[in-house]
């Protein structure tokens, strides 16, 4: 998740993140972190606590006023064997849903041309 | 290749959807247009698929079920065995020749790999190559923090390349690369904006340059050589 600020609305911040702030702390699924931290007075989430709190890692470039905000560490790169609904265009840029395949097999393969 | 397979077993119930961890999609039109593809093809500019998937290398695959559920994690995926494989290799150049016997070592699997998704495709959840929802998530790639902020620096440099230019990119994308040299996609995919002159295919040799220091046959043989290069499937 790019960002250009560190504190953002939890909209955004589920949007980027999956995580949405609810009264028992941040949650994603079926699991939710105590972070009381991480929502500020006036509703938003502060972008460092809760990186903090959810082990995301936050890198900033002070240059250019920007941050990238990475996937949950400490575990596996899928946290479940649930696909996630990825999309993504073609070459002419028209998007395509991952969901449409639905009800078949799918074998899905990364290339590059490099 | 990977058309031919989805003819195969389209009317199977297997659909192939390729997908380019390509910056410039026009760099992958030239491959897509001659595979002439009947399937989903897709392009992935900002390498979404390391972070949501586990992808490391290129050509790497996930296998799917009809519920949506990956019943095989991100791991190397060919289906040939490489004309380069049996090439004799003595009247190259000293680096081509590096490269190439480099690339010789890597493991196989090709008929091995085609045969599983064959035999996916007949037998689905009963085939032996298709892995319970524990053994997925227990085989994806490991994520400890400094991949995962591989990630996120690799994530800021491609924002940066596209809004502000490639010397701004430069930086965080070195980073990812010191944080996680096993991911081939990082340094791969940066090397080709130092060595390929713009509107130019890729340069895929890729030796040393300003950004890395490095080149792609220093950084194999430092990591173990071709054998060890890339997520071997195990089946």
């Amino acid at each position: 998740m790019i960002l250009t600020s560190l504190n953002v609305s939890p909209a955004e911040f589920a949007e980027g993140t999956g995580w949405e702030s609810k009264p028992e702390g941040m949650c994603k699924g079926d699991a939710c972190v105590p972070a009381p931290e991480a929502v500020t007075d006036d509703g938003q989430v502060s972008v460092r606590e809760a990186a903090d709190r959810l082990r995301l890692p936050l890198v900033s470039d002070e240059a250019h006023g920007v941050h990238a905000l990475g996937p949950e560490s400490g575990g596996r790169a899928l946290s479940s064997a649930v696909a996630p609904d990825i999309e993504l265009p073609d070459v002419d840029g028209n998007p395509f849903r991952l969901s449409l395949l639905h009800g078949r097999k799918v074998l899905l393969v990364a290339w590059a041309s490099w | 290749m990977w058309q031919e397979l989805h003819a195969e077993l389209e009317a199977e119930g297997l659909t192939v959807v390729t997908v380019a961890l390509d910056f410039d999609p026009e760099q992958s039109r030239t491959w897509i247009d001659q595979a002439a593809p009947t399937h989903p093809s897709l392009v992935d500019s900002e390498h979404r698929l390391d972070e949501l998937l586990g992808i490391t290398n290129v050509p790497m695959a996930v296998w799917i079920d009809e519920a949506g559920t990956i019943v095989r994690p991100a791991e190397s995926a060919t289906i040939r065995t490489s004309a380069l494989r049996s090439m004799p290799l003595d009247d190259f150049p000293e680096n081509i020749k590096n490269v190439l016997t480099e690339a010789q070592k890597i493991p196989d699997h090709s008929d091995e790999y085609r045969a599983a998704i064959l035999d996916w495709a007949a037998h689905g959840s009963e085939s032996r190559f298709s892995l319970s929802p524990d053994v997925v998530v227990a085989r994806s790639q490991p994520r400890p923090m400094e991949h995962a902020k591989a990630a996120a620096a690799f994530a800021l440099g491609t924002h940066l390349f596209t809004t502000v230019g490639k010397d701004a990119a430069m930086p965080w994308w070195r980073q990812a690369h010191e944080l996680h040299p096993e991911n081939w996609t990082y340094k791969r995919q940066a090397w080709t904006l130092e060595s390929t002159p713009e509107g130019q295919p890729y340069d895929l040799l890729q030796e040393v340059g300003d950004t890395y220091g490095t080149s792609w046959y220093e950084d194999v043989v430092a990591l173990g050589g071709g054998g060890s290069y890339g997520v071997e499937p195990r089946l």
